[in-house]
């Protein structure tokens, strides 16, 4: 055998079913063994669709994505989506091929020290110097993907070693190690803490799906009765409808929750890391609370905010060993839940054009709690996290720490191929579309029939809204103008599209959205000045939230 | 800005040293001094850096201790060091 077979058989061994990939000179041992396995292989259009796809696959399911190119630039082209799984911690692999071994270091054709520029971005990486290491090297790649705080892994394999024959040396260790559970001191503390405190608040991360804590998170909630903020990765671990469910916190979260962390006694991190789009202010954030952290990866504990009780290791242990009736916070239960009636979203805006939040809100309630969202970064961004209704943070896909505009499109097709059945929807946007726009090739060849909402206001909308607000209306390279028809764009590559632009039109497009049993594209265009509200702006603290009323007041002045 | 020395063994693996030097400059320390030697058995890389920055020891420890290749980290005076005392001093992993 040889040690591309070695590769592909250890694969299989791991349970993987989808591949992402493009293939190149120095991987085409790869997938010549590929011919004769049962993995199947999705071609994308460009590398990076590849790991981004594979990373919302990931998201999507809890497995390990896996994604593979050549050397040199397929190699380079994956790197934005390995950064975007390292900044999320969303569990991968990718391989890449090499040049041959005598070759590395010579600058060869197609040559580029992948294992050297993916350093900063992955949680290790391999590079193959024998055939009969690499069931070993597959085996613990995965182990690293998904273990503890998951994250990617790259394995580079040089084409001489891919073509080298061997004996298969059968390595098993797919295990995942156990995580440790946290202290009974820091829990015991912890309780104390959670008994004095009259204004708790709970900040849900990520951690919490990630760490397939959902139930014991809602179990610790519905307990304790602890009013919840979410970050944007931590959307869905708490129902968006639950009572307790403040909305999201942070740059653009809700009056509500971000009020009540500012104003809480108690803080407790589950499963978040203090991100400065969280936080704002850092030394403004949260001032007059205790901080309780509870995460599995010990360095994300007092690296921004000194945590009083840090509660390091599995979460789900963590969680059900803190579930304990706090009857003392019943008033502040009650205020944090009564201003979320009071400040709850108006979709009742002035004018006739579509009002994106609107549109979101109408179609997170016909699509139901199985759909699954991907969207880009950017003001439509915002909007979905602000206004679909998310049941469990595996139905949110969407890039987090990195912001990697064009993630969108890619990350649907790798949740529609995990969940061929789902109502897959990427919400996009003018600017972000374009940046993997050729995926839709993609689509059509799968006939993945996701579903796209494209929100067209012609410029860069968030870049826009900045420079409105934060730099005096100086309007510098927003302007989208020239868009292409976006619909014509879709038909020609085979995916049915429309236009809608009234608002009285919304109700009858997401019907024809959701009725088409293939891909298909919604065109929606919106107001150009349309922004997302409230802001809180850079450097400020989430004490100092802009809303929409103000700012149009101040500039009525 | 405060200064410290980290005595570190991790596994000799593609890129190892490289790996903790490129996060201790990710995490904005300044290196002042470097010191790397095999071990005997040929398997570690024993290491001693000097650093210098405005943040926390504990930053930088927390960040090299999860790479996937580290045994072992630890915060010594700079003259607490040496082959004796490294020989000594068993793998965690």
């Amino acid at each position: 055998m040889k040690g591309a077979e070695f590769l592909v058989k250890a694969l299989e061994h791991e349970g993987v079913e989808l591949i992402f990939g493009y293939p190149g000179g120095a991987i085409m041992p790869v997938y010549d063994a590929l011919l004769d396995s049962k993995i199947r292989h999705i071609l994308v259009r460009h590398e990076q669709a590849a790991a981004l796809a594979a990373d919302g696959y990931a998201r999507a399911t809890g497995k390990v994505g896996v994604c593979m190119a050549t050397s040199g630039p397929g190699a380079t082209n994956l790197v934005t989506g390995i950064a975007n799984a390292y900044m999320d911690s969303v569990p991968m692999v990718a391989i890449t091929g090499q040049v041959s071994t005598a070759l590395m270091g010579t600058d060869a054709f197609q040559e580029v020290d992948i294992f050297g520029i993916t350093m900063p971005v992955v949680k290790h990486s391999f590079l193959a110097k024998t055939a009969a290491e690499l069931p070993r090297i597959v085996h613990e790649a995965f182990r690293i993907a998904r273990s503890g705080r998951p994250g990617p892994v790259l394995i580079d394999l040089p084409k001489d070693i891919a073509n080298t024959v061997a004996e298969y040396g059968f390595h098993e260790d797919a295990t995942s190690e156990e995580i440790a559970e946290a202290s009974k001191e820091s829990i015991t503390r912890a309780i104390a803490m959670m008994r004095e405190s009259r204004n708790p608040v709970v900040y849900a991360g990520g951690g919490i799906g990630m760490a397939n804590a959902l139930e014991e998170f809602r179990t610790f909630i519905d307990k304790t009765r602890i009013p919840v903020v979410a970050t944007l990765k931590g959307l869905g671990a708490l129902p968006t409808t639950h009572e307790l469910a403040l909305g999201m916190m942070g740059m653009h979260g809700t009056k509500t929750a971000n009020h009540a962390v500012q104003t809480c006694d108690l803080l407790i991190c589950v499963g978040a890391r203090f991100d400065d789009r969280a936080t704002g202010r850092l030394n403004a954030f949260a001032p007059n609370a205790k901080v309780i952290h509870l995460d599995v990866d010990r360095a994300e504990v007092s690296k921004l905010r000194r945590a009083d009780v840090p509660v390091i290791g599995n979460l789900r242990h963590a969680l059900k060993a803190l579930a304990c009736k706090l009857p003392n916070i019943e008033p502040w239960r009650r205020e944090c839940t009564t201003s979320k009636e009071t400040h709850a979203w108006d979709y009742d805006a002035p004018g006739t054009e579509v009002y994106a939040p609107g549109f979101l809100k109408s179609l997170s309630d016909r699509a139901g709690d199985d759909s699954i969202v991907a969207c880009d970064v950017g003001q439509h961004q915002m909007w979905v996290a602000q206004h679909f209704h998310f049941n469990r943070p595996s139905q949110h896909l969407s890039s987090g720490g990195l912001g990697t505009m064009g993630y969108g499109l890619p990350a649907a097709i790798g949740a529609q191929l995990a969940f061929p059945n789902a109502c897959v929807i990427n919400v996009s946007g003018d600017g972000s579309i374009m940046m993997n726009l050729q995926e839709l090739a993609t689509l059509r060849r799968y006939d993945l029939p996701v579903k796209i909402v494209l929100f067209d206001n012609r410029a860069l909308g968030m870049v826009r809204q900045w420079q409105e607000l934060f730099h005096d209306k100086r309007y510098s390279e927003v302007d989208l103008s020239d868009n292409p028809d976006f619909c014509r764009v879709a038909e020609s590559m085979g995916i049915p599209a429309f236009r809608v632009e009234d608002r009285a039109d919304v109700s009858g497009a997401i019907d024809r959205l959701l009725a088409e049993p293939g891909p298909v594209l919604a065109h929606v265009v919106i107001h150009q000045e349309a922004n997302v509200w409230p802001i809180v702006g850079p450097g400020r603290s989430n004490s100092e939230m802009l809303h929409q009323h103000e700012v149009a007041r101040e500039v009525a002045r | 800005m405060i200064r410290f020395t980290l005595q570190v063994r991790v596994k000799q693996s593609e890129g190892a040293l490289v790996r903790i030097l490129g996060v201790t400059r990710r995490r904005r320390f300044d290196l002042l001094h470097l010191t790397a030697d095999t071990t005997e058995d040929g398997h570690f890389l024993d290491i001693q850096m000097t650093v210098r920055a405005d943040r926390a020891e504990n930053t930088l420890v927390r960040q090299i201790e999860k790479l996937e290749d580290v045994s072992q980290v630890e915060v010594v005076e700079p003259d607490e060091i040496g082959g004796e005392r490294r020989a000594a001093r068993s793998s965690a992993r």
